[in-house]
């Protein structure tokens, strides 16, 4: 029993949060790993364009509320999703039209571009800020729970409880079909093998008759669709704020690069890894260790190894450590 | 190299093969082809040119295939072989003379332009595309072709068995020889009128060698004209119905293969006697 409870206690504090939260960094470090197979830059403004996807589907889902349009117990904000993610398609192809495009013609190296996409993020950020402004949002409505601790507890008869949001049920639904959806496009369907084959062989691509053109815009599609739904998720779970969304491009590329940049595979493994890392050493695990330790061992501390504050620092630690050691990642990525 | 300053550090060095005008050679731009008839099927006829602004390679240099032969070109490191072969698929721009196709002057057509009309290319190396499974890579050959090219995939099979076993493999697990075998066959995925090889046997054992010699003849039995450029003279010549001796980029020796490893000024020059 007392083993039980410490494992509710842990599935509770750090299991479900780390699950979610690592789902959020997986879809958006598709995103980044995308770009740099195919576009072969890191793009730096994807943390903006999380934002801005967020903020044109906060938007929406206002005048949605406002219209007395509701999805029951799910959030709005899903209803919203599709218009994000077609706003944020055409902001990427614009981008992509105005800027990009140049530096691709003039095959530039792909450190130019990272310092191109550095200038596009400061862009879209004051876009982004312009449009919504900088406060903190929440935009979830519906439900709020799918079990709630009283449920929990009166159902098993344990002293800890176990509590699911709504929003990180949705987060790993959505997470799961959206990834389910793009490796079944990326490897069944023609234009997503055109695009591996672009990302693995350029020449020998453009020799086969590959149109460059066409590979580039899809591309951009999707990341516009993974960044929307990333941001999305993120903020129903969490709350939308412009700056947090900037920050988030540290942990998104710390998982894109732990996994090994430009393999889907990895960018989703490292996603959850950091998402795991950084939620375990920052929660204080005394409880856990009081129910599974000997009675009188229990810790006098809080056994939290780093404050909240510093959650950051975990996935530059990570990506430090990676970085020295196996700079291709986990899986067998590109290397930087 | 080039003097952008943006510069591209990455891939298949040799730009070259996608007229993207950031490497040495000077690719054919987007063209129109004209008709030319009475000419041999494929044909570089008196073709003069260089890389980029650089002097000149080939020195009127005339190589010719017929429907059901196999041509190869041989000849000294730096003779211009693989350059001559370039130049008849568009990767370098002549500077004189033209290319031929079926009664088509293609002169003015880019690779990819040329490799619509009918011209099956396999680069020497970055041949294929390594993390995709052989099976994509021989759709990815096919990818010009919008009918159905199971049956073409059936032939390549039949042709090479040992891609039908491994059809599931990353491209890049399999052996040397295995590998060459996947660029031949992604570029038979376009049915081509004429395959070119741009020394297939670089880089594989001898064993592998001899093997890949069988099936270059098989390709070569189903009808389709090779050019095919060879370090090795003389496996090279035992199986070419018309070869080309290659001297500073200028034509020295033509003739069939025999007569070249009977011709005692080939044999002491290029086969060691």
């Amino acid at each position: 029993m007392e083993f039980l409870n410490g494992l509710v206690f842990l599935t509770n504090f750090v299991v479900v949060p780390a699950l979610a939260y690592g789902a959020q960094l997986a879809i958006g470090a598709l995103g980044v790993t995308l770009v740099y197979a195919i576009l072969r830059f890191s793009n730096f403004a994807h943390g903006d364009t999380m934002a801005f996807g967020t903020a044109v589907t906060i938007k929406v889902t206002a005048v949605l509320v406002a219209l007395g349009v509701s999805l029951g117990p799910l959030p709005t904000a899903l209803l919203a999703l599709p218009v994000g993610i077609i706003a944020t398609g055409l902001l990427l192809l614009g981008t992509d039209w105005l800027v990009y495009k140049f530096y691709r013609e003039q095959k530039a190296k792909p450190v130019i571009l990272v310092i191109v996409s550095l200038g596009v993020m400061f862009v879209m950020n004051g876009l982004t800020r312009v449009f919504i402004g900088v406060r903190d949002i929440q935009f979830a409505d519906g439900a709020r729970f799918v079990m709630t601790v009283r449920q929990f507890k009166d159902w098993t008869g344990l002293d800890e409880g176990l509590a699911i949001r709504t929003t990180q049920a949705i987060t790993l639904v959505t997470a799961a079909i959206t990834v389910a959806a793009l490796f079944w496009f990326l490897n069944k369907t023609r234009t997503g093998k055109s695009m591996r084959a672009f990302s693995d062989n350029e020449d020998l691509a453009l020799l086969s008759g590959i149109d460059p053109d066409r590979v580039v815009r899809v591309t951009w599609l999707i990341v516009a669709a993974l960044a929307t739904i990333a941001g999305v998720l993120y903020g129903l779970d969490k709350s939308f704020k412009a700056f947090t969304y900037f920050q988030l491009l540290l942990p998104i590329f710390a998982a894109a690069i732990v996994g090994g940049i430009g393999n889907p595979v990895g960018a989703i493994a490292g996603g959850f890894l950091i998402a795991f890392a950084e939620v375990t050493v920052t929660y204080p695990l005394k409880k856990v260790l009081t129910y599974w330790l000997p009675d009188g061992m229990g810790p006098d501390g809080l056994v939290q190894l780093l404050s909240g504050d510093y959650k950051f620092a975990v996935s530059f630690m990570i990506l430090l450590i990676v970085l020295l050691f196996k700079p291709t990642g986990l899986f067998k990525g590109q290397n930087i | 190299m080039s003097e952008s300053p943006y510069q591209d550090d990455r891939g298949n060095n040799d730009r070259s093969i996608t007229k993207s005008g950031g490497g040495t050679a000077q690719p054919v731009k987007h063209g129109h082809s004209s008709p030319a008839p009475g000419t041999p099927f494929l044909i570089g006829e008196a073709m003069t040119g260089g890389y980029g602004k650089g002097p000149d390679i080939l020195h009127c240099c005339t190589i010719a295939v017929e429907p059901g032969e196999i041509a190869v070109i041989v000849g000294p490191n730096g003779a211009g072989k693989s350059t001559a072969m370039k130049a008849m698929f568009g990767m370098l721009d002549v500077r004189s003379g033209r290319v031929m196709l079926d009664g088509e002057d293609i002169t003015s057509l880019s690779p990819q332009q040329r490799v619509v009309k009918g011209m099956g290319f396999v680069p020497q190396t970055h041949n294929i595309f390594t993390s995709l499974t052989v099976e994509e890579n021989l759709e990815m050959g096919a990818f010009i072709r919008r009918d159905d090219f199971r049956e073409t995939m059936a032939q390549i099979y039949d042709l090479f068995p040992i891609l039908k076993e491994k059809r599931l493999q990353p491209a890049g697990e399999l052996s040397g020889g295995q590998r060459q075998q996947v660029a031949v066959g992604r570029a038979l995925m376009t049915k081509p009128k004429v395959l070119m090889l741009d020394e297939p046997t670089a880089g594989v054992s001898p064993i592998v060698m001899d093997e890949l010699f069988d099936r270059i003849i098989e390709v070569a039995r189903t009808g389709i004209p090779i050019l095919m450029v060879e370090q090795n003279a003389r496996q090279a010549l035992e199986i070419a119905d018309k070869a080309y001796v290659l001297v500073q980029g200028a034509n020295a020796h033509t003739g069939t293969g025999k007569e070249l490893l009977a011709d005692p000024e080939v044999r002491r020059s290029f086969l060691g006697g």
